[in-house]
C-alpha cells in the first residue's frame, strides 16, 4: 500500500512539474542573450588534380578540410543592443580577416589583426525609425557573405571574393516606411582591418534598400574612398513563390586613387525548393577585369573575363545541411588555369561535398 | 529499485504530456483559433469597449487595430516572436502573426485569436536575426514544410501566448488591483 501511495505521489508531482514548467514559457520581456553560430566542413577535388579556382574559402584540394567555427553574441535592452561575432579556422581567420599571427597570409601586415572578429558594433534605436550604429561590422556590399549558413553556394563569386568583406565604421539609418530605408555612414580607410591604416575615417558608404513589392527587396549600395576605391553594387533577391527564389548581384569598382581599372561582374541565383528537405540552386557569373594598373585579389588578368556555373543542392536535416555542389569555370584567355599537366587551359571544374551545422 | 525506476520514468515523462497546443482548437474553416467567452457581470458595454481598447494600448501597443463597422468591437493584427523551444540558449526562430476580434455585449465579452502564420528567421551577416521574405506558413499546414519537433514548439507558444493574453485582458477588464507587497520593515529603536 505504502509503494502504491509513493508512487502515486510521484505521478501526481511529474503532472503538475510539467504543467508548471510549460506555463513558463515566456512570450514577453527583453529579448534572451542570443548565442548562435556555425561550423562546416568540406571535401573539395578539382578534377585537374590540384587547386585552380582562386575564389574564397574550400581552397584545399583533395582533402577533407574544415572552414570555421563562428560564434556569435547578441543581446538587447530597450532601445540599445550589441553584436559580437568570433570566428576560428581557416574561413574564418586568414581566409576571411587579417591574421596578424599568419606571416603567410597575402595580406599579412605586421601588427594588423581582426582578433579573430567578424562583428562587434553597438547599436541604437534613437527611434523606431533612426537607428544609430558603429563598430566593425561584415559589409554591407554584395549578395554573398562570410558564414557558410547564410550562403546557399558552398563556393563563393568572384564578385564577393574581390569585394570587400568588412568595413570599420559609423553608420545611421532611417526607415521611411515598410518600402525605404536609407543608410549613410562614414568607414575607415581600408576594407577589412579593423583600425585606419593610415589615420582616416574616409570612406563613405550608403545603402538605400526598397520593397518594390512583397518578397522583393532590392539594395543599391555604394562605398567609396581614396584608399579603397568605389564600388557600385546592387543586390537583389525575390521570393517569388515559396518554393522558388531568384537572386540577382550586380557589381562595378573603380580602383583607388594612383591605380587605374577595377573588376565588374553579374551573378545570377536561381533556387527552387523540390521538398521540405531539398532545395536545388544555380549561380551563373560573368566576372571582369578592367584593363589598368589594379590586380584582382583572385580572378583573371586585367582586361580578361571569366564566367562560372555551379549547380548547388541544399539537403536539410534540423540544423545540419549537406552541400554538394559542381562548379564549372571558364576564363576567356588560356591563362587563368592548369589542366592535369600544368599545361595553361582555360577552364576548371570543381567538386565540394560541405557539411554545415547551424545553431 | 522498482519504485525508483518508476519515479524517474514518471518525472521524465511528466515534461512531455501537457502541451501548450492543446490549447488551440479548428474552426469551421479548420483554422487553428483560440476562443474565449467570459462573463463580467455589472459592466456595460461602453465600459467594456473602453478596456478592450485600453488594455490593448497598454499591452500590446505594437498591435495595429482594423477599423470595424459598428463602434463597439475590436478587430486588430499583431505577431509574437517565436524562441521555438526552451533550450537555455535559444534565438528568434521565426514569428507568428495572427488576428484577434474582441465583441463585446453587455456584461460579457468574447475574443478569439486565429489566422495564425509562422515566417521562419535566418541569420544575416550582421549577426541579427531577420524574417526570410516570402516564406509565410499558415500553422495548419506547418508540418509539410517543418519537422515534428519544430511544429510543436511552434504550437505550444502560440497556446502559451493566447493563453497569457487571455489571462491578462481578463484581469485588466475586472480592473483588478495588483496586491500590493507588504515590505518587511525592521524597527530598530526597540530592542
Amino acid at each position: 500500500m505504502n509503494k502504491k501511495l509513493l508512487l502515486l505521489i510521484f505521478a501526481v508531482s511529474a503532472f503538475c512539474l510539467s504543467s508548471q514548467a510549460q506555463d513558463t514559457i515566456k512570450t514577453t520581456g527583453d529579448a534572451p542573450l542570443v548565442l548562435s553560430g556555425s561550423v562546416d566542413t568540406y571535401f573539395k577535388t578539382d578534377f585537374s588534380g590540384h587547386g585552380n579556382i582562386p575564389t574564397s574559402f574550400a581552397n584545399e584540394n583533395s582533402s577533407i578540410s574544415i572552414g570555421m567555427i563562428d560564434l556569435g553574441l547578441k543581446k538587447s535592452v530597450g532601445k540599445a543592443s550589441f553584436v559580437g561575432e568570433l570566428s576560428f579556422g581557416p574561413r574564418g581567420q586568414e581566409q576571411s580577416l587579417p591574421d596578424g599571427s599568419n606571416k603567410a597570409d597575402p595580406i599579412y601586415t605586421p601588427g594588423v589583426s581582426s582578433y579573430h572578429i567578424q562583428n562587434l558594433y553597438v547599436s541604437y534605436n534613437v527611434t523606431d525609425k533612426f537607428n544609430l550604429t558603429g563598430g566593425y561590422m561584415s559589409t554591407f556590399i554584395g549578395y554573398e557573405v562570410i558564414s557558410p549558413a547564410a550562403n546557399f553556394n558552398y563556393s563563393t563569386s568572384y564578385l564577393f571574393t574581390n569585394g570587400p568583406f568588412q568595413n570599420a565604421g559609423f553608420k545611421a539609418t532611417y526607415t521611411f516606411s515598410d518600402k525605404v530605408s536609407l543608410m549613410a555612414g562614414i568607414f575607415n580607410d581600408y576594407w577589412n582591418t579593423y583600425q585606419s591604416l593610415g589615420g582616416r575615417v574616409n570612406t563613405f558608404g550608403a545603402q538605400l534598400t526598397v520593397t518594390p513589392v512583397k518578397n522583393w527587396t532590392a539594395y543599391l549600395n555604394v562605398a567609396a574612398g581614396p584608399q579603397s576605391g568605389t564600388e557600385f553594387d546592387l543586390t537583389t533577391a525575390y521570393q517569388i513563390t515559396t518554393a522558388f527564389k531568384l537572386g540577382l548581384n550586380y557589381a562595378d569598382f573603380s580602383a583607388p586613387t594612383g591605380l587605374s581599372g577595377g573588376f565588374s561582374g553579374v551573378a545570377l541565383y536561381p533556387q527552387l525548393a523540390v521538398s521540405k528537405v531539398v532545395t536545388l540552386g544555380l549561380r551563373g557569373e560573368y566576372f571582369t577585369t578592367k584593363t589598368g594598373t589594379w590586380t584582382t585579389t583572385a580572378g583573371p588578368a586585367p582586361g580578361d573575363s571569366v564566367t562560372g556555373l555551379t549547380a548547388t543542392a541544399n539537403i536539410k536535416t534540423g540544423p545540419l545541411t549537406l552541400i554538394p555542389e559542381i562548379r564549372l569555370d571558364n576564363s576567356s584567355k588560356n591563362t587563368m588555369f592548369t589542366d592535369g599537366g600544368g599545361l595553361p587551359t582555360s577552364s576548371a571544374t570543381q567538386f565540394v561535398l560541405a557539411a554545415v551545422y547551424a545553431f | 529499485m522498482k519504485i525508483t525506476i518508476v519515479a524517474l520514468i514518471c518525472i521524465l515523462f511528466g515534461k512531455v504530456t501537457f502541451a501548450q497546443q492543446d490549447l488551440l482548437s479548428f474552426d469551421e474553416h479548420n483554422k487553428y483559433i483560440y476562443y474565449q467567452v467570459a462573463d463580467v457581470p455589472g459592466l456595460s458595454v461602453d465600459t467594456l469597449h473602453t478596456r478592450g481598447i485600453n488594455f490593448l494600448k497598454a499591452y500590446y501597443p505594437k498591435i495595429k487595430l482594423k477599423p470595424v463597422a459598428d463602434g463597439k468591437n475590436i478587430a486588430a493584427e499583431g505577431k509574437f516572436l517565436s524562441y521555438g523551444g526552451t533550450s537555455v540558449l535559444k534565438h528568434e526562430k521565426g514569428e507568428v502573426t495572427f488576428t484577434l476580434n474582441i465583441e463585446f455585449k453587455d456584461q460579457k465579452y468574447r475574443f478569439w485569436l486565429t489566422d495564425f502564420v509562422f515566417t521562419p528567421y535566418q541569420r544575416d551577416r550582421y549577426g541579427n536575426f531577420v524574417p526570410q521574405q516570402g516564406i509565410d506558413i499558415p500553422l495548419e499546414n506547418a508540418a509539410s514544410k517543418f519537422e515534428k519537433k519544430d511544429v510543436d514548439a511552434y504550437l505550444d507558444e502560440t497556446g502559451a501566448f493566447c493563453k497569457q493574453f487571455g489571462d491578462r485582458l481578463k484581469q485588466f477588464i475586472l480592473n483588478v488591483p495588483k496586491k500590493e507587497e507588504v515590505v518587511k520593515k525592521v524597527v530598530t529603536d526597540k530592542w
